[in-house]
């Protein structure tokens, strides 16, 4: 094979399914000076076409502070043709400002129906003993089954990219029924965590923690694509404060002014609370979250692309003005928080039962 | 009434709102380590809202000011950089307070002041003092918070004491600040800093040797030959330390509080929980297994003081010990200390545990080696050279912390030999994100009332306890325990190369 007609700018050197250990060590040995190191297995996985180069450069910038295996995996699924290539690279960069650290990434392009080549023919290359990490780019398609998640520790998907949620959220907690070993990480989730940690960082406050009981108003403005970001944080509020959902809202009126939907909850003293999800297309992800209880007010808000959110706590005796970190905007980095914090993710899971009434009422 | 917005949410205890009140506010550790990490901390949102930090000193100085100098240095330290924004926002939580430590009405003044904290911050008042004076004022800074009330929090608050070491100089005299804490604070609000316990390393002796289970059935006297826990400087008394440091010396600087503290984590056994009290429980058990070197004839058998004479450090000419600035040109305080110690356990029984510690070394390094037997003379033992080296694990505190098992394996070829070999954990290669600050760390356990990581008054008084014979010895034998020499940049002196090799072993080289 001649070389120099193989090289791919991203992905590296085009090389044979059946070669590609001997290929991999063989690039270590051409640079000595160069440190191989994972964590993990992480293998990503998209049919959108272009997808390879894109998660190439989505990894160089993940493995600075996460040493993985990376596997990217692309399916056009439409071609009747069964093929398979295969491309191996690696991305290094300075640790502590002296060690090269290298983590190898494996690009696979197949083509046709998949049937077992994922699984015996891909993760055929997984470092064995280390964890797998799957991130699920795009809509489910028919290769999400058990037969794939049963061999996942860590499944990754952002519910904002899907047309139809409901139905991808059913397979979701079906996959969780079935393998309760399986841990979720919704990007949509990961994108409301700094606001969670924010409601609890002002509701440490003593006089927010007294109002808790009179909340009657929430109101949370969003990016149109990011509904079901607003919709989970609101599933936490509701969760976290045990309200049950109430009967449904008619907002026509506002539904002309802008798009607005309310949801209405009972309090465990009985007190209705109204939460209106205001969609807005200048907003950030998460644009701003407002909890009104009697004269105590917290808000959250972030302005788009601002690194930092705004944190006020008004109440009859004093306010509380202070900035707290913002979740990134990039998936890329929405996934490298996800792998820092690494653990079981169980708060999904609580959630999740509420969010789907929510999103079921108003789908 | 709990925060429902907490439950789940992250795994660690939770800190709470309050009002710091560092006393030195005009020292090197408030710029240079305190209040960076309170600024790392609200960049990271770890900060609790409403968390106010008071600075009180004796020199003058208005809020302005004292932040203008917090400021320039937190520009050069801070480990997540400088952000103007968050800093412009995270100031206005910091004020000054002006008081001789030694002056009541200071105190009173002091007392008014956080009251008018608490009412603009709303709620509650607990209040967080950080003593980091100088050791001679800790006892006026009790007594005078005492007098203020300021020792007492409001119902459903707290008030609470971070202690910076030194915890006394001897036994006499840390017994005697510890009574004046607990006159002041209950144990149980008092907070002993000793920041090498938030490192990430030694936080992680605890996990390495009961969250896996290959280590923990070998830990013991039938599988372990020796321990040995190294910290080296490179450094001398650069920056006038050498006044402090010719007061105090090794085996008082390093050894009776850090390196004890290693000591207990490496040896202790495991505890019944990870509460404070759980684990502290279990790491003064250690302290009190040490056996005494009790009479200058022991102590000459077991510990080695030195000093440096000039040398090269770096291939830089430095001054010998004591050449060095604020040294006594007749000083008797080491520079080095190398001790041999035994644990009185059944599972440390038989077993020499080796700490050195010294100024001027080729390199700055601190790890802890656990060096295991030698399989038995059969097989490959029984070959000519036998196996080359036993297996060492190595757990490194600073700088490149890690990990490293020493193996043994056969060189490729058709003849039969054998080489060690390294299995190395990297914490910078494997974890790229940066570590926080110990002193990051420890200031939120403490906010959140976990003392887990400080040390309890019975840890520091054995400790004491367990110096104190060493130093009587040296300081009442005259000549018969000489203060040995070695070349600055070199590994010590000979004679602690001689308190290894007497029962056979070496040093590790670093």
């Amino acid at each position: 094979m001649n070389a120099t007609e193989t090289i791919h700018p991203e992905l590296g050197r085009e090389v044979p399914v059946g070669r590609i250990d001997r290929e991999l060590r063989q690039l270590w040995a051409e640079d000595e000076a160069r440190t191989n190191a994972s964590l993990i297995n992480l293998a990503i996985y998209s049919e959108s076409p272009g997808s390879l180069e894109k998660n190439s450069r989505a990894v160089q910038s993940l493995t600075r502070e996460h040493a993985c295996r990376a596997m990217l995996i692309h399916i056009d699924r439409e071609n009747p043709e069964a093929t398979i290539r295969a491309w191996i690279t690696a991305h290094c960069h300075l640790r502590s400002g002296q060690k090269s650290v290298c983590c190898e990434q494996i690009a696979f392009a197949l083509t046709g129906q998949t049937k077992g080549r994922l699984r015996n023919t891909v993760f055929a290359h997984l470092n064995s003993d280390l964890p797998l990490t799957f991130w699920w780019q795009g809509e489910l398609s028919s290769i999400f089954s058990e037969r794939l998640y049963s061999l996942v520790d860590r499944f990754i998907i952002d519910s904002a990219s899907w047309k139809s949620p409901a139905a991808s959220f059913e397979r979701i907690l079906s996959a969780l029924t079935d393998a309760p070993r399986l841990v979720v990480q919704d990007l949509e989730w990961t994108r409301t965590f700094q606001f969670r940690v924010s409601v609890a960082a002002l509701f440490d406050d003593p006089v927010a923690q007294a109002s808790l009981a009179s909340v009657r108003a929430v109101t949370i403005r969003h990016h149109p694509a990011h509904r079901i970001a607003a919709l989970q944080l609101l599933a936490w509020l509701a969760t976290q404060s045990k309200w049950s959902l109430g009967p449904s809202l008619d907002l026509s009126d506002e539904r002309k002014v802008g798009q607005v939907e309310a949801f209405s909850f009972e309090s465990r003293g009985g007190a209705e609370i109204i939460a209106r999800l205001v969609a807005d297309p200048a907003s950030a992800p998460l644009g701003k979250l407002e909890i009104t209880a009697g004269d105590v007010s917290v808000e959250i808000d972030r302005d788009p692309g601002a690194s930092h959110l705004g944190r006020l706590l008004r109440t009859p005796g004093h306010c509380l003005d202070i900035p707290g970190p913002a979740d990134p905007e990039y998936a890329e980095d929405l996934v490298a928080e996800q792998l820092s914090r690494g653990g079981k993710n169980s708060l999904y899971r609580k959630i999740l039962p509420r969010f789907l009434e929510l999103l079921a009422e108003k789908s | 009434m709990s925060n429902p917005f907490r439950e789940d949410l992250v795994s660690r205890s939770r800190p709470e709102p309050c009002t710091v009140v560092i006393f030195g506010a005009t020292g090197d550790l408030t710029h240079r380590k305190l209040v960076p990490a309170l600024y790392n901390l609200a960049v990271d949102g770890e900060l609790p809202p409403g968390v106010k930090i008071l600075g009180f000193a004796r020199r003058e100085k208005s809020d302005a000011e004292f932040r203008t100098g917090l400021e320039e240095i937190n520009r050069k330290v801070s480990r997540s950089g400088h952000d103007a924004a968050i800093w412009s926002r995270f100031v206005e939580s910091i004020h000054y307070h002006c008081s001789e430590f030694t002056d009541a009405d200071g105190y009173q003044r002091l007392a008014a002041k956080l009251d008018d904290i608490d009412r603009e911050r709303g709620g509650k008042g607990n209040r967080l003092f950080y003593v980091a004076s100088a050791p001679e004022f800790f006892d006026d800074i009790l007594e005078n918070l005492k007098g203020a009330g300021l020792n007492q929090a409001a119902p459903g608050c707290w008030a609470r004491v971070i202690v910076e070491k030194p915890f006394g100089t001897d036994l006499a005299t840390a017994q005697h600040l510890n009574q004046v804490v607990n006159r002041t604070f209950e144990e149980k609000d008092t907070y002993r800093i000793d920041h090498y316990l938030g490192k990430e390393t030694a936080q992680n002796l605890m996990v390495l040797r009961f969250a896996n289970s290959i280590f923990e059935p070998l830990w013991n006297s039938s599988h372990i030959e020796q321990i040995q826990i190294t910290c080296a400087e490179n450094l001398g008394m650069e920056g006038g330390r050498g006044g402090y440091y010719d007061k105090s010396g090794a085996l008082r600087d390093m050894v009776q509080n850090h390196l004890l503290q290693l000591l207990s984590l490496v040896a202790m056994e495991p505890p019944t929980d990870l509460s404070a009290d759980g684990v502290r429980d279990e790491k003064v058990k250690v302290l009190r297994s040490l056996r005494q070197w009790d009479t200058p004839e022991k102590v000459a058998a077991n510990v080695v003081r030195a000093q440096y004479t000039a040398g090269h450090v770096d291939g830089t000419p430095v001054p010998g010990y004591r050449e060095e600035d604020r040294v006594d040109p007749e000083s008797m305080t080491e520079a080095y200390v190398a001790l041999r110690l035994m644990i009185d356990t059944w599972r440390w029984s038989g077993v020499p545990f080796y700490i050195r510690m010294g100024k001027r070394l080729p390199k700055k390094a601190t790890e802890i080696s656990v060096h295991f037997k030698q399989p038995p003379g059969v097989l490959f033992n029984a070959l000519p050279g036998g196996v080359p080296g036993s297996n060492v694990l190595v757990i490194r505190i600073q700088p490149d912390e890690g990990i490293s098992l020493r193996m043994v394996s056969k060189i490729p070829g058709t003849s039969l030999r054998l080489e060690p070999v390294k299995m190395d954990f990297h914490y910078a290669t494997s974890f790229g994100k940066s570590s926080p600050e110990a002193y990051e760390r420890l200031l939120l356990d403490a906010m959140a009332g976990d003392a887990t990581l400080f040390a309890r008054r019975d840890e520091v008084e054995e400790a004491w306890r367990f110096i104190d014979h060493i130093e009587r010895a040296w300081h009442e034998s005259g000549e018969s325990i000489p203060m040995a020499e070695f070349d600055a940049g070199s590994w010590g002196p000979k004679e602690a190369d001689e308190l290894v090799k007497a029962d056979g072993f070496t040093w590790r080289r670093l």
